[in-house]
C-alpha cells in the first residue's frame, strides 16, 4: 500500500493523459483560437456596434457561468487526486458533483439564450450575435460532450476501473473538460466584459 | 503543500481573477483597463494549465504550447481593440 506522500509525487517531466488526447486539445483549441481571432477583428471593424450590442448581455450572469464551470473543473480535478490516494468512491461522488456544477452552467445558458432569442437577438440581428452565437453556441456543444464524459467517468470510478497506478484515461478524460474550462476564460471578457 | 490543497488555492485565484475581470468591466473602458483584463485572463489560463491540467510536472514544449495559446489570443485581442485604431 502506498503512502499518500508516495501517490501526491508524480514524476518529474510527465505529460499527464494520454498524447493524442493532448494532440485532440491543440487541435480544438486552434479552431477556438481561429473563432476568437474573427470576432476580435470583426470588432475592430465595427466597434460602436459590438459595444451596443454586449451592453444586452449581462456580465454578472457570465462571472456565474464561468464560475460554475471552474468548480466543476476543480471537483474534476480532486477526482483524479482522490483515485490516486485509491479513494475511487469519493472520486466518483466528486465527478457527479462537478457533474452538477456543469449542469448549472447549462441551465443558466439556456436562460441567457431563451433571453435573447425572445428579445430578437438572434443569430441573424447583427454581425456581434451571429459570432456571439457561433462562439458560444460551439463551446456550449463542448460543455454538452464534457458532461457525457464526466458521467462517464464517475461510472467508471463507481466500478473501481482505476487505480493509483493506472489512470490514463480518467487524466485524458478530466483534461478535456480542463480545455473547455480553459477556452471559456479567454472567450468570457472578450464577448461579456471588453468594451 | 499538498495536492488538493494547491488546486483549491488555484480555483480561490481563478474565482478572484473572474470577479475582478467583471468589476474592471463595469468600471469604463479604455486601452490600459483592456489590457489589464486579458491580462487576468492569461493569469487564469496559467492557473488552468499549470494547476488543473498539471503542465507544471509536463515536458517544457507541451508547457509552452498551451501557454503560448492563450497568449497569443490575448496579443491578437489586444492589437485588435478598438482603441489602437
Amino acid at each position: 500500500m502506498s503512502t499518500s506522500a508516495e501517490t501526491l509525487a508524480l514524476p518529474a517531466r510527465r505529460l499527464p493523459g494520454d498524447l493524442a488526447m493532448w494532440f485532440f486539445i491543440l487541435a480544438e483549441l486552434t479552431v477556438f483560437a481561429i473563432l476568437i481571432l474573427t470576432f476580435a477583428v470583426m470588432q475592430r471593424l465595427d466597434p460602436r456596434l459590438f459595444a451596443e450590442s454586449r451592453a444586452a448581455l449581462d456580465s454578472s450572469i457570465g462571472l456565474a457561468l464561468t464560475l460554475s464551470l471552474l468548480t466543476s473543473g476543480l471537483l474534476a480535478a480532486l477526482a483524479v487526486e482522490a483515485v490516486r490516494r485509491q479513494r475511487q468512491g469519493r472520486a466518483a461522488l466528486l465527478l457527479l458533483a462537478g457533474l452538477g456544477s456543469a449542469c448549472l452552467y447549462v441551465v443558466l445558458k439556456l436562460e441567457e439564450y431563451g433571453h435573447l432569442a425572445g428579445l430578437g437577438l438572434d443569430i441573424e440581428h447583427n454581425t456581434f450575435f451571429t459570432l456571439y452565437w457561433i462562439l458560444t453556441g460551439f463551446h456550449f456543444l463542448h460543455v454538452l460532450l464534457g458532461m457525457v464524459i464526466l458521467a462517464w467517468l464517475a461510472e467508471r470510478c463507481r466500478r473501481r476501473a482505476y487505480d493509483a497506478g493506472q489512470h490514463g484515461g480518467l487524466e485524458s478524460g478530466v483534461l478535456y473538460w480542463h480545455m473547455v474550462d480553459l477556452v471559456w476564460v479567454v472567450l468570457f471578457p472578450l464577448v461579456y466584459v471588453l468594451n | 503543500m499538498s495536492a488538493s490543497k494547491l488546486l483549491i488555492g488555484c480555483w480561490l485565484g481563478l474565482a478572484a481573477l473572474s470577479t475582478l475581470t467583471v468589476l474592471l468591466g463595469g468600471s469604463g473602458s479604455g486601452l490600459l483597463l483592456g489590457a489589464a483584463i486579458l491580462a487576468a485572463a492569461l493569469g487564469k489560463a496559467w492557473l488552468i494549465t499549470e494547476g488543473f491540467m498539471e503542465l507544471r510536472h509536463a515536458p517544457r514544449l507541451w508547457r509552452l504550447l498551451l501557454l503560448g495559446w492563450p497568449l497569443l489570443l490575448a496579443g491578437g485581442v489586444l492589437a485588435l481593440l478598438p482603441q489602437l485604431a
